[in-house]
């Protein structure tokens, strides 16, 4: 079944290339200049849902870059006399330099915070546009030039579709290449859950202004493109009915797939022209469609055959947990475990102390539990280690070195990786990438290869996959690799947490109530796990509630109270410990066991 | 100096129309964690309600405004029964939903009332006041009074009822609100029929001072939204600060930037929510990733 | 009066049994604990019975009320008070306030004006700061008031979730009273704990929950010097 799904792909795309093609033949003047601008549009979706859909920035000023991109080949060729190429090539500088200006926002804030940002920033552009003499003001420019390509000018909108097309096939292309590699990974990621892939290993800040600058590029191009073709361009063009336009065909289309933003883009695109004259009703109709596709169907029209396909395999059980195969021993990543050493560390929070001056310290090749009645702070404890917060006081020490008041993918990289209390696995990515995703160690100025060498992209995620193959079976989880986290039974989704976890060849784990939820049996294997893994000399710490397991599977015990250690050392002297029985039972005297 | 105090006057009813709109976006996010990116809309409907009742209908203009607040109020309650399945969940879906609805309710104004926009004559017939030279319209004091007025009725709503506790209630802790007996989707269903209806209520007082038309809640929704934000979003003394703020900035900037007034009340504002995202009273969103 | 009878109660996250089966009942003017080390399905048993989660499977049924058809917001109605875990006051409003808040299912007209001194009398620091905002209190503090929150209904039955969470051994003490002088005056309690001791000194019946199943069930007195309730606490 899947055979036939694999060959059909290249098959519909074949066809598809060829209709595409074939088509200027078919179409008279009018519907080539919807199709001219229908590309247009297209171009820029892919470039909002890049930065929306996969990266899950909300980007309210992606019409703004077109206008960047248009208006700098207009100011270029229309009053300083440079030829289109050049004028478009600093165009598009220019719409990247604008890419990181409205990125910058989205480092300090996301969401609804972003969105007026990003729509005030448009809005802004669109005054200065209107004002400013350089661009001609409400007039706009006229006169641009026709680009020239290979001596031929083209003039002729039949031409320019194949312009059109060849770029968007790159844009495309390059898009689903951003996607399905490690760069797109990390952005997926970080859409997901930016928590868990900081703690991962990714550079959450870098991450989102490379998300604005390939919006930019794409909506620049757009821009280019449109000035060569229309030769006229007002401010009206990149008004915020039109950013809201965009982001419907976006919605509509499915803003996670760069597919359905083509489809969407294509037809608002066609529905809008065919619709010039009751333009209100357009706007009605795409407006409640927006509401509906929200409500109802929010992966939009991309997200119906996945949707269509669950629906189906309701009826049918699915994977069954039976195929879990068993674990076969951790790879040998030929790092040595890490000292964790925490010293008098501090956290408060509005006045709360949460932390109380904690320390201790955890060895190669041990496994030190972290134990406490609710609320003692024993997450903060990890949170503070693998550097969600800044301490109040105090530090943490990795092999000696200050690793507290680092950013998180930071400490990832000097070899510490984690699990949740509450399983945060990357919903919209499939065991396997969740794992490559971890298994990933590049920086991300690595990223320059996408554009200059990306054989190197290639060979980088060949190498991912098979090193992720080699975890996932380790862990006996071949069989899911396909599979959204959501869909698979609760353990086994805590078992890929912790794969994931040890993907990244760690020298510290941190492993926050791994056996919460699980049965007798899923303990058992677990416990097995978090053996091997000590064994093969990494640094386990682990926080857990149930005693059982703490008790047979940790070397050490440190237990906290409101905050302070109360106790440490070996499992059965800490049990014994008056202190320690307080905390857990409560005050007043207890008895003496009767034996 | 005169026309340093022209501005100021002229900034402060701008900037009391914008403290109404920051009102009804804080009312709405902080008792249910929504930006609302139809309140511009809401708005425009507000205006173009209350000029038909005003202009059509001949209603007297203080019956037109209240009538169009209660019927846009109605608007807020349907928009809010359509999107509450989402929420509890994705913020940003709900954000696109709101721009989804704006968008439907610009194309509904435009169907009933064309997009030529129209102008509305002031309601109030006296000359202007001269005050040490300085020109101040009747109708920008009433501006001023009126929303003046109506915060201290919402506050007073918001502090002495018990509808108004609950409404807090939930923002803060909508399951504890739950146990204690609220109803946390009518609440919010309220809350946000009282956000509409204060939009309405800026566009309708607005309508004299500004062009009426179908997209006039786009700049007018933003510069509200930038006033709730820079004051402290979910903080009513917050959106009177920042109402007036934005108003006087944008009157001051208008007189020496002409038309690029807004962008310069937007990079001012960027560069303000940059460094400080938590406006003047607000709390913190920023986060450390 | 009503009896609270649980049968065969199980609940479920997403995949995770939090509760696989919990049975017990409360009779009137009784007091129950569910006591067991974290994890051990305690506080879900609360919020499924509260209607705050779904329950998967079992009864819970209040006198002649099927606990399953009744929303959380009519719980109070019942009379059935709520203490959630972590206290949960509404932080941005003053303590007065908050009080008030807890009878909002009533009219704020005199009988809820003499429930509000009752409060305060047996709270008598929550009277000295009315005025304050709930979130400036201690944690000790913001408890009771959480428990006066909860008064104010006049509830005949009050779940309470944990309430010495993160206190120090005085305010649990002052809880504790607290919580003996309203069992004196009739109310019936279902109170959750991992502080086994205070429990004891509470309820006159206690269950002992292990990894989502009652491990032990006795009266509070015998349990209290039975070394396997520190076993169970303690995986030994």
């Amino acid at each position: 079944m899947n055979r036939l799904f694999a060959a059909r792909r290249p098959l519909g795309l074949a066809a598809l290339a060829i209709v595409a093609w074939v088509l200027p033949y078919r179409l008279n003047v009018y519907w080539i200049s919807v199709a001219d601008t229908a590309l247009l549009f297209a171009l820029l979706a892919v470039g909002l849902g890049l930065v929306m859909g996969i990266a899950g920035q909300v980007n309210l000023a992606q019409v703004a870059f077109f206008g960047v991109g248009a208006y700098g080949v207009g100011i270029l060729t229309t009053a300083h006399g440079f030829g289109f190429w050049l004028a478009a090539l600093l165009a598009m500088v220019a719409a990247v330099c604008a890419g990181l200006v409205v990125g910058l926002p989205a480092l300090r804030v996301q969401s609804h915070y972003l969105g007026i940002v990003t729509l005030g920033l448009a809005v802004a552009f669109l005054d200065w546009v209107t004002n400013a003499p350089v661009t001609g003001g409400d007039s706009g420019l006229s006169g641009i030039p026709t680009p020239p390509l290979f001596g031929v000018g083209l003039s002729s909108q039949y031409l320019y579709y194949y312009l059109e097309l060849i770029v968007l096939a790159a844009g495309l292309a390059f898009g689903y290449f951003v996607v399905r590699t490690s760069l797109g990974r990390r952005l997926r990621a970080m859409r997901d859950d930016a928590l868990a892939a900081g703690a991962a290993g990714a550079e959450i800040r870098v991450l989102r202004m490379i998300a604005f600058v390939l919006a930019s590029v794409y909506g620049g191009a757009a821009g280019v493109l449109y000035a060569g073709l229309i030769h006229y361009i007002a401010p009206e063009t990149f008004s915020i009915a039109d950013m809201f336009l965009l982001l419907a065909m976006v919605i509509i289309g499915g803003r996670q797939s760069l597919w359905g933003c083509v489809v969407g883009a294509i037809g608002l695109t066609v529905a809008q022209q065919e619709l010039i004259n009751l333009a209100a009703y357009a706007q009605l109709g795409y407006g409640m469609l927006v509401v509906a596709v929200v409500v109802f169907a929010p992966t939009g029209l991309a997200g119906v055959p996945s949707r269509v396909r669950r629906w189906r395999l309701r009826r049918w059980s699915g994977i069954s947990a039976a195929a879990l195969g068993s674990f076969s021993g951790v790879p040998s990543s030929g790092r040595t475990g890490a000292v964790l050493e925490v010293s008098g560390l501090v956290m408060r929070f509005r006045g709360v102390i949460a932390l109380d001056r904690v320390s201790l310290r955890a060895e190669p090749g041990e496994i030190l539990g972290i134990v406490g009645p609710n609320g003692s702070g024993k997450t903060t404890l990890f949170n503070v280690i693998s550097g969600l917060y800044r301490p109040s006081g105090g530090r943490v020490d990795l092999d000696g070195r200050v690793i507290s008041g680092s950013r998180p993918w930071r400490i990832s990289h000097h070899g510490v990786a984690r699990t949740f209390q509450h399983l945060r696995l990357f919903g919209n990515l499939t065991v396997l990438d969740n794992v490559r995703m971890a298994m990933d160690r590049t920086r991300s100025w690595w990223s320059w290869r996408y554009v200059f060498w990306p054989v190197g992209v290639w060979r980088h995620e060949r190498e991912l996959s098979r090193q992720a193959g080699a975890v996932l079976d380790a862990f006996g989880l071949a069989a899911f690799a396909g599979a959204l986290p959501h869909s698979l039974p609760y353990g086994i989704q805590r078992r890929v947490e912790i794969a994931r976890a040890m993907a990244s060849a760690p020298r510290l784990l941190l492993l926050d109530e791994p056996a919460a939820g699980l049965n007798g049996d899923e303990q058992r294997q677990l416990a097995e796990i978090v053996r091997a893994i000590r064994a093969s000399g990494v640094t386990v710490v682990l926080i857990e509630h149930n005693m059982g397991l703490v008790m047979s599977l940790c070397d050490r015990v440190v237990v906290l109270d409101s905050g302070a250690v109360i106790a440490s050392g070996v499992p059965a002297s800490v049990a014994a410990q008056p202190a320690v029985l307080e905390a857990y039972l409560g005050t007043t005297t207890l008895p003496s066991e009767a034996s | 100096m005169q026309s340093f105090f022209q501005t100021l006057v002229s900034g402060l009813s701008f900037g009391a129309v914008y403290s109404l709109i920051a009102l009804g976006f804080s009312l709405v996010y902080r008792t249910m964690g929504l930006v609302n990116f139809a309140h511009g809309a809401v708005l425009m409907t507000g205006a173009y309600l209350a000029s038909t009742f005003y202009l059509s209908a001949r209603l007297p203009f203080a019956v037109a405004v209240p009538a169009a607040v209660l019927a846009t109020g109605v608007v807020g309650l349907l928009i809010e029964r359509v999107l509450r399945p989402l929420e509890s969940k994705d913020v940003d879906l709900m954000l696109i939903g709101t721009i989804g609805a704006g968008t439907v309710l610009e194309a509904v104004a435009i169907l009933i009332w064309t997009s030529s926009g129209r102008g509305v004559p002031s309601p109030v017939r006296a000359a202007p006041l001269d005050v040490g030279g300085v020109r101040i319209p009747v109708y920008n004091l009433v501006v001023i009074a009126v929303a003046a007025v109506t915060m201290v009725l919402l506050t007073l709503f918001l502090q002495r009822t018990k509808r108004g506790a609950a409404m807090q209630a939930v923002a803060m802790d909508p399951e504890a609100a739950t146990a204690v007996g609220i109803h946390v989707g009518r609440s919010n269903a309220v809350a946000f029929a009282i956000g509409a209806g204060l939009a309405a209520l800026a566009g309708s007082l607005a309508s004299p001072m500004l062009f009426v038309s179908p997209t006039m809640g786009d700049s007018l929704g933003i510069q509200g939204f930038a006033a709730a934000i820079l004051g402290g979003f979910g903080s009513i003394p917050g959106a009177i600060v920042g109402g007036l703020g934005i108003g006087v900035i944008g009157s001051f900037a208008a007189q020496w930037f002409q038309g690029y007034s807004d962008l310069v009340t937007f990079v001012v504002f960027t560069v303000l929510v940059m460094v400080r995202p938590t406006g003047v009273f607000g709390e913190k969103t920023v986060n450390r990733a | 009066m009503s009896t609270l009878v649980v049968e065969n109660l199980a609940v479920r996250y997403g995949g995770v049994s939090a509760v696989r089966s919990v049975s017990f009942t409360v009779p009137p003017g009784e007091s129950v604990g569910l006591i067991g080390a974290n994890g051990a399905g305690k506080t879900s048993t609360l919020r499924a019975l509260m209607g705050l989660v779904p329950r998967a499977a079992g009864t819970a049924r209040f006198g002649d009320r099927d606990l399953g058809k009744v929303p959380a917001r009519h719980m109070v109605r019942l009379g059935i008070g709520y203490v959630p875990e972590g206290r949960h006051v509404f932080a941005g409003l003053p303590v007065e306030k908050n009080l008030l808040l807890g009878a909002y299912a009533s009219k704020w007209d005199s009988s809820c004006r003499a429930r509000l001194s009752e409060v305060y009398d047996l709270f008598p620091v929550l009277g000295q700061m009315r005025g304050r905002l709930a979130g400036a209190l201690s944690g000790g503090q913001q408890q009771m008031l959480a428990i006066g929150r909860a008064l104010m209904a006049r509830p005949v039955l009050l779940l309470l979730d944990e309430p010495s969470m993160g206190l120090s051994p005085k305010l649990v003490e002052v809880i504790c009273s607290a919580l003996q002088r309203l069992r004196a005056e009739g109310l019936s309690l279902l109170l959750v704990e991992q502080n086994a001791m205070l429990t004891f000194e509470v309820t006159g019946e206690c269950l002992v929950l292990e990894n989502g199943s009652v491990a032990m069930t006795g009266t509070s007195a015998a349990l209290r010097d039975d070394p396997r309730v520190r076993k169970i606490y303690l995986g030994l």
